[in-house]
């Protein structure tokens, strides 16, 4: 701790610890907090409580065995992390991926990244007070799982890319299941907005509470929907088209002030943008193989490489240095959360310790993945 | 801002000899900067200039020393730079905090990971390691490691 | 002197009472809202809508340790975070109980290897464990039988929980 920090200003300073235990913190973040009566002077959130060493481990693990890793970083949106770490590694072995792997590819990543952000709606909404809409949310996603379950066998931590292509085939009932959910979750947003967007409580709860602007945003290297809800319309799948998204033609929903009810408001359209995206994908599915021939062991040529996704969170990249054996020589992960996390040492100061809660939850962060 | 602007702004810090252009299509960054230890402020504010944010601070540990990659990115285009400063055993680079709010954190947990100090850091305490802890885990000398190469073995120089 | 013995009578009276009072903890589990990592989701879908723990009395997460009589070791523990839950479960009044979910609480999971420097591989090494459940992560049908072999092991054999009625629901429709 930095001697200044623990520095008293006035008689009614005190010290406000949070977490890692904390029901609002989304898992096992620790917020040490100075205030000054109910407002908050200084915020020092301490992470680490999660680190488990992934870039450490890659370095002697081989390129197809840190593959579970990848979808245990972030684990709500794993195939998207799955999909950025396959696609890494092939651009760099130059290894050409089948067109229909691609657009199962896509069609997963974006069912994923739909069920990260209704999680992410629950739980930011039970945050401020209201359940209801917490059990709504899981009973949608709890069908996007079963749709992800069927074709890659696991709910959660997937690894479903493989180098190369996908794992398995997706059949038609994977297809039907997904255009009825579709129909589904659009036949919800009314339920959503009814519940909770047109809710005064949490209208006053949201809106005009931690603003993050684009200079803010950018200075502390914020990407995601805390800088679109800046108004900044920055998103790697326009920016740097990879996979097949150049070809799909969707928005990219941005807000105007960067409150947390813009964070909210970006979030959901984002929703409907991938609900258009899988429509899209589902239509001009190729036939064809799932799985181009790669060998037993990738071996990348040396040199050192970069590439990142859009991830739920934000830009997602990894820069990865080869030395031309079967193993990486080091491999960083560039996660979206850890300066989207870092702006609350910035954004705290000043506001109720109330708000922190709500400022926390619209920022969406997902602690092992900002400790790895 | 474009690319263009960023070579202008980085032209006046660096020589342009230390500016290598590179195959975005191949590896994904568009330019590399070979920087010294000093020069580390300066092609920051310069970046900083160009409407930049930055993306990552990382290091990569070689047999004559590691290396610090810094990268920034612009959101209006496509504008990786990759700045490389190579370091000796024991050398300390200048804190890009003032510049960079994001840079704070980096530099921290390169420095738990790597064991290299930035000078002129407000708070260089352990970010990702028990506040104790007493190694640097990603050096290749600690745990295991599959290689521990020099930088002319990777990048061929 | 022979006024301080306990009479046998008591004794037994007592054991009454207290297989009671096992078969009420079995039947009302309050678990710890508490999450380390990845299965920490898979903890909050078992007590979401579709798998609903509130059927097994054990839906009423408590995010005080002081309230709750049930910790989930759910996921990775950091050697960071390793002194913090031992505090926890300190903190936890007694009759208290374990459950270590996911490979990481149970082992270290994927993440135990060879030189490997951040992480406890084990909830076992800190804190006693009573029924662990493997997965990475479990199923929340795999959480919610351990939750059942817990009940089980609290009230001393499954026929004893006369309160699992579901169970003999089953029974009756063959």
């Amino acid at each position: 701790m930095a001697n200044e920090f623990l520095e008293p200003i006035t008689e009614q300073t005190f010290f406000l610890n949070m977490g890692p235990q904390h029901p609002s913190t989304h898992g096992v973040l620790r917020l040490f907090l100075k205030l000054d009566g109910e407002y908050i002077v200084e915020a020092d959130p301490i992470i680490g409580y999660g680190h488990r060493g992934h870039e450490k481990m890659a370095e002697s693990h081989l390129y197809e065995q840190f593959l579970p890793n990848t979808s245990r970083m972030d684990y709500l949106a794993g195939l998207i992390l799955n999909h950025g770490y396959v696609a890494a590694v092939e651009k760099m072995a130059g290894i050409e991926v089948p067109p229909r792997a691609e657009y199962i590819r896509v069609i997963c990543a974006e069912l994923n990244r739909i069920s990260s952000h209704l999680l992410w709606f629950g739980t930011f909404v039970m945050d401020l007070g209201g359940f209801t809409p917490f059990l709504y949310c899981f009973d949608d996603r709890e069908n996007i799982l079963d749709i992800l379950d069927r074709v890659s066998g696991s709910r959660l931590t997937y690894s479903y890319c493989r180098f190369g292509g996908v794992a398995r085939d997706v059949d038609d009932e994977f297809i039907t299941a997904t255009q009825q959910f579709i129909e589904r979750l659009r036949s919800r947003w009314d339920d959503y907005h009814n519940l909770v967007t047109k809710n005064v409580i949490f209208i006053h709860r949201a809106k005009d509470v931690g603003v993050i602007n684009r200079e803010l945003a950018l200075r502390f290297g914020c990407t995601g929907p805390i800088l679109r809800a800046a108004g900044v319309p920055y998103d790697i799948r326009k920016a740097e088209p990879y996979s097949i998204y150049s070809e799909l033609d969707f928005e990219i929903p941005t807000g105007s002030k960067g409150d947390a009810l813009d964070r909210y408001l970006v979030r959901l359209q984002e929703m409907e943008q991938s609900l258009r995206i899988i429509e899209q994908a589902l239509e001009r599915l190729p036939d064809g193989a799932i799985k181009a021939a790669v060998p037993h062991k990738v071996r990348p040529p040396r040199g050192d490489y970069y590439f990142a996704v859009e991830s739920a969170r934000g830009a997602m990249g990894y820069y990865i240095v080869s030395d031309g054996t079967s193993y990486p020589y080091r491999l960083k992960a560039r996660v979206p959360s850890y300066g989207n996390l870092q702006v609350l040492t910035e954004v705290l100061p000043g506001t109720l310790v109330a708000d922190t809660i709500s400022i926390l939850g619209s920022i969406d962060i997902v602690v092992p993945e900002v400790d790895r | 801002m474009s690319l263009e602007d960023l070579k202008e702004e980085l032209s006046k810090v660096v020589e342009p000899g230390d500016m290598v252009p590179r195959d975005y299509e191949k590896d994904g960054c568009l330019l590399e900067i070979k920087a010294r230890a000093d020069q580390v402020e300066a092609v920051a504010k310069a970046a900083r200039e160009a409407d930049c944010f930055l993306e990552s601070i990382t290091g990569v540990d070689f047999t004559n020393g590691p290396q610090i990659i810094y990268q920034f990115n612009s959101c209006t285009s496509i504008s990786r730079v990759l700045v490389r400063v190579q370091l000796s055993r024991g050398e300390s680079v200048v804190s890009i905090g003032s510049i960079y709010d994001a840079a704070l954190w980096y530099e921290r947990e390169v420095f738990e990971l790597f064991g290299i100090r930035f000078d002129n850091h407000p708070d260089l305490r352990r970010l990702l390691l028990p506040e104790d802890a007493d190694f640097y885990p990603l050096l290749k000398d600690y745990g295991k490691v599959h290689a521990f190469r020099s930088t002319e073995e990777i990048y061929g120089e | 002197m022979a006024e301080k013995e306990i009479a046998p009578g008591a004794r037994v009276q007592l054991a009454v009472v207290e297989e009671v009072l096992n078969l009420c903890r079995a039947n009302s589990l309050w678990p710890m809202t508490f999450g380390l990592a990845c299965c920490a989701i898979e903890m909050m879908a078992a007590g979401a809508s579709r798998f609903d723990l509130d059927r097994f009395g054990a839906g009423v997460f408590r995010p005080s340790p002081r309230q709750s009589d049930l910790m989930i070791v759910a996921g990775t523990i950091a050697k960071k975070m390793a002194p913090t839950i031992v505090t926890l479960w300190e903190q936890m009044p007694a009759p208290k109980w374990c459950i270590a979910m996911g490979n990481c609480a149970i082992s270290g999971g994927p993440f135990e290897y060879d030189g490997q420097y951040a992480i406890v591989p084990g909830a076992d090494l800190i804190v006693p464990v009573d029924v662990y459940v493997p997965g990475c992560p479990p199923r929340p049908e795999g959480l919610i039988q351990g939750f059942l072999a817990l009940e089980d092991l609290i009230t001393k054999g499954e026929k004893r929980n006369v309160l699992r009625r579901f169970k003999r629901r089953i029974v009756k429709g063959r």
